[in-house]
């Protein structure tokens, strides 16, 4: 006798569909997982409608994987939704697992937001001065859109999350690795972080490392780089030793430092901080002048450092905003 | 784990934090936090009663962790740490709040004091909750000692050391031991010969089977830690040798500050001007005279050459004042009928015998010609038709006049200064050196020939300049230091310091370079670092820095300091 279908839901909050796109990139596996498992609800894949996760009952799904941030009411509805509907619920990708990318949105607020993309934008009809309100009264009716908070969370701020897989996006040898786990029943103890590595990135990296001392950090483009020799030795800024390995060292093996998207190693408290250490006692030099000099070699480091993970940081949201 | 039972401990200290602290208050709020079994306060919780309730509390309370809100741990840790350890308690389950340093002394306001001890009390407490108990760690202690120099310092350090019994190698540069001392004729103030002192010293080496000789030589690796260090030394530049020592003595010593770089004394360009080392070789040639063969009819000595001026060296070199009264009186006796002036700043005669040396020496008709601070004599040459080879212009302090002296032979008293090599020394034994270049000690004061790094001492004037009496005594107590420790036979290594889980360790070498203590270590087989407890200080550089968390600071781990952090926050 075959055995119970899964019942799976793929859900995107505030995300690009990259995720998404990497499911879809294990290939021909999808179609296995097609077999093994009913998918019940994948907006950007299939068919499947708010109200029919709603009329189920609650646990009825066996997995849940979501992917991206949480930056709105409807965002948090759904998380709350399939939390209750699911026996697994994954938070899935570097947004849903840390903030991702839409996460560096804390860095302003949610005025300023509306403002350069309602009010300021060069493509606005001149004068008209309409942001989005969660409900607006149009012609005796009544339209309600998701309210637009004023910070981004991680799916874990609002909802307990039983599994993380990292990545931008995540891996797909690692995502059919995680669905095999599930289905096989051989998964770590809940909270776990899955499809990763217990070490960080330097330990898969190939480059060759020797003791680090940084005179001047260079952009990509303004430095041949030595392909053999650690990209952060040359001074290319690679989060690679802060970050969680399990991407397949993607971005150092095409001469890109790592940008982070795995998250911290097992036990960081803030993943940006520790980068910010580990950059800081690289940096030859004692003299304070030479230092700034240096450090402002090193464009833009919270957009480096925090660039998947500030809603996870100790450092949250700008002052007042 | 155990439930927690903390009993909390709020000194008075006497009047020094209750005078601006309610202890009552701190003592009842501290009653009420979480894990508290027990609160008391106490006038002095440092005296014997206080720790005595502390001990008693612990075998009748079961106490399981201790926090005392007192002084500065600098102040006391040790001492209720060594209570808890009488009461059968790890020591490191013991945490201090600092009421008083960073409370009663520097606040006025006493409820907002008592509010803060408050404070910081919680933080305690909820550190110590996360506290572990730790265990220290003990190593072979090598008895063979490294001496660098073979200088008064590292010849007296050596001998110290040999006739205790224990093997000895000195590493010296060049090709002779004796070093500064052997280019001196007679010492200040009693007039012994520095040739026999240190001949005698040489001879005595020489004569130990205990001691090794490397003569230019030079050290140029050092690595693991106190008892055990590696050091590789070669010999006339050639292939290094490895050899194991426990300790190592640094006793490199100065050179002399070079006088060409004060271009007013015309040094080097007027031939009658000369150092006080030139003046060495002349007194122990025998025969004082002019660069063309005659008797000086008058001979001038000016002091701080170098020394306590803000152009070159800002210190005093602290021997040149009794030497330059040495050269006073050894012109006086060997030529009776020559005028000596000697130009001072200021004279410095602070050590034994030194101001009656100079009462002797005022007395015996020279010159004594004070200059400003800041100012200088200025020398040039005389006219032809004067019965001198220079004159020397000075504004005299005391009179307020300007006065032209007249000179044959002008000495120029350099000071000393640290060796061009002596930040490779410091490189090479990782020590540190000051603005000035002198090798730092551990405590300017309490540990005079210690330094930061764990079994390497410091002695003479590479520390800073000196004179023989002090250098020796040095060179005898770093000698002292290292026999007391030999003597252990082991050596105890603090629980608290950084170790790699090696799990966790990614080998990105990040804290390779960053150890001040080269207490870190990178296994290439395994790609991964690990830390060597004996030469760690637990400074945390390695544990920040880390960025996959694989180092842990033992004793301040993530989950005490947050703890601690939330305890000052709540």
């Amino acid at each position: 006798m075959a055995a119970k279908k899964l019942q799976i839901a793929l859900y995107w909050g505030a995300a690009c569909g990259g995720c998404d796109v990497a499911v879809l990139d294990t290939n021909e596996f999808i179609l296995t997982v097609g077999e093994a498992a009913d998918i019940r609800l994948w907006p950007i894949a299939a068919d499947g409608k708010y109200q029919d996760i709603e009329a189920m009952a609650d646990g009825e799904l066996d997995l849940s994987l979501f992917n991206g941030a949480v930056r709105n009411s409807e965002n948090e509805h759904i998380a709350k939704l399939l939390r209750r509907k699911s026996k697994l619920l994954v938070a899935f990708g570097s947004c849903a697992h840390l903030g991702g990318i839409p996460g560096l949105a804390n860095l302003t607020s949610k005025e300023d937001i509306f403002a350069t993309a309602y009010l300021g934008n060069a493509s606005i009809e001149p004068g008209n001065r309409t942001v989005p309100h969660p409900k607006t009264q149009v012609n005796g009716h009544s339209l309600e859109i998701p309210a637009f908070y004023r910070r981004v969370y991680r799916l874990s701020d609002v909802v307990d999350v039983d599994y993380f897989v990292p990545g931008c996006p995540p891996e797909p040898s690692q995502i059919k690795n995680v669905l095999l786990a599930v289905v096989k029943g051989e998964l770590p103890p809940k909270k776990s972080v899955v499809g990763a590595s217990e070490r960080t990135l330097c330990d898969d990296c190939a480059r060759r490392k020797t003791e680090k001392k940084v005179k001047r950090f260079y952009r990509p483009w303004e430095i041949i780089q030595d392909p053999e020799r650690c990209l952060l030795e040359q001074g290319i800024v690679c989060m690679g030793p802060a970050t969680r390995s399990g991407c397949g060292v993607r971005c150092p093996n095409s001469n890109q430092g790592c940008r982070g998207c795995y998250g911290p190693a097992p036990g960081v408290v803030d993943h940006g901080a520790k980068f910010l250490s580990a950059i800081s006692s690289i940096i030859d030099s004692k003299d304070p002048k030479e230092i700034d000099a240096i450090l402002g070699t090193l464009p833009d480091f919270i957009g480096i450092a925090y660039r998947f993970g500030l809603p996870a940081s100790i450092l949250q949201r700008r002052h007042g905003a | 784990m155990e439930d927690l039972k903390i009993g909390v401990y709020v000194c008075n200290c006497g009047t020094n934090i209750a005078h601006v602290i309610d202890a009552e208050s701190v003592k009842n709020y501290a009653a009420t936090l979480p894990g508290v079994k027990i609160a008391r306060s106490y006038r002095y919780m440092c005296s014997n009663p206080g720790q005595e309730m502390i001990v008693e509390d612990i075998r009748s309370q079961g106490l399981n962790r201790v926090v005392v809100a007192a002084c500065s741990p600098r102040m006391h840790e040790r001492t209720f740490r060594n209570a808890c350890r009488t009461a059968g308690l790890n020591p490191y389950l013991c945490e201090m709040a600092n009421i008083r340093e960073q409370c009663s002394w520097v606040h006025n306001d006493s409820v907002a004091a008592t509010e803060k001890a408050m404070a910081l009390t919680r933080a305690a407490v909820l550190r110590v909750a996360c506290q572990e108990p730790l265990e220290g760690l003990t190593a072979e202690m090598c008895p063979t000692t490294l001496v660098l120099g073979g200088g008064i310092a590292g010849l007296t350090a050596a001998l110290e050391l040999a006739d205790g019994g224990f093997p000895v190698v000195i590493v010296e540069r060049a090709d002779r031991l004796g070093g500064n001392l052997t280019r001196v004729d007679l010492t200040a103030p009693h007039f012994d010969s520095a040739r026999d002192l240190v001949r005698e010293r040489i001879a005595h080496v020489r004569g130990n089977p205990n001691v090794t000789v490397m003569l230019r030589s030079e050290l140029r690796s050092l690595s693991g830690f106190v008892g055990n260090f590696t050091a590789e030394i070669a010999t006339n530049g050639g292939k290094p040798t490895k050899v194991r020592v426990g300790n190592v003595v640094v006793a490199t010593g100065y050179k002399e500050f070079d006088a060409s770089r004060v271009t007013h004394f015309g040094y080097g360009k007027l031939p009658n001007v000369i150092t006080s080392f030139d003046f060495e070789r002349m007194l122990r040639a025998g025969r004082i005279e002019t660069k063309d063969g005659r008797l000086p009819q008058y001979a001038a000595i000016i002091h701080c050459v170098g020394s306590r001026s803000e152009e070159f060296h800002a210190y005093c070199s602290r021997v040149c004042c009794m030497t330059a009264l040495k050269y006073a009186n050894e012109i006086k006796s060997a030529i009776p009928t020559c005028y000596v002036s000697d130009l001072y700043i200021d004279m410095h005669a602070f050590g034994k015998g030194c101001e009656d040396f100079y009462k002797r020496s005022s007395e015996a008709k020279t010159l004594f010609l004070m200059y400003g601070k800041g100012d200088h004599p200025v020398i040039r040459r005389a006219a032809s038709t004067d019965d001198c080879d220079m004159l020397i212009e000075v504004e005299e302090k005391l009179s307020g006049e300007h006065i032209e002296i007249p000179a044959d032979l002008v000495i120029l008293m350099v000071g000393m200064e640290a060796r061009a090599d002596a930040a490779d020394v410091a490189h090479v034994v990782n020590i540190s050196q000051d603005k000035s270049g002198w090798f730092i000690e551990s405590h300017p004061k309490l540990d005079p020939v210690a330094t930061t790094t764990d079994g390497v001492y410091i002695a003479g004037t590479c520390a800073a300049p000196k004179d023989i009496p002090d250098t020796v005594a040095q060179a005898r107590a770093a000698a002292a230091r290292i026999l007391a420790k030999i003597a252990k036979g082991k050596i105890e290594i603090d629980g608290v310091f950084a170790e790699v889980n090696e799990e966790q360790c990614s080998g990105c070498r990040m804290c390779n370079e960053l150890c001040p203590y080269s207490a870190i270590e990178f296994d290439a087989d395994k790609k991964r670092s690990h830390v060597i407890p004996a030469a760690c200080k637990a400074c945390g550089a390695c544990v920040a820095a880390c960025p996959s968390a694989a180092i842990k600071g033992r004793h301040f781990t993530d989950a005490q300091i947050f703890a601690q952090i939330e305890g000052v926050l709540l």
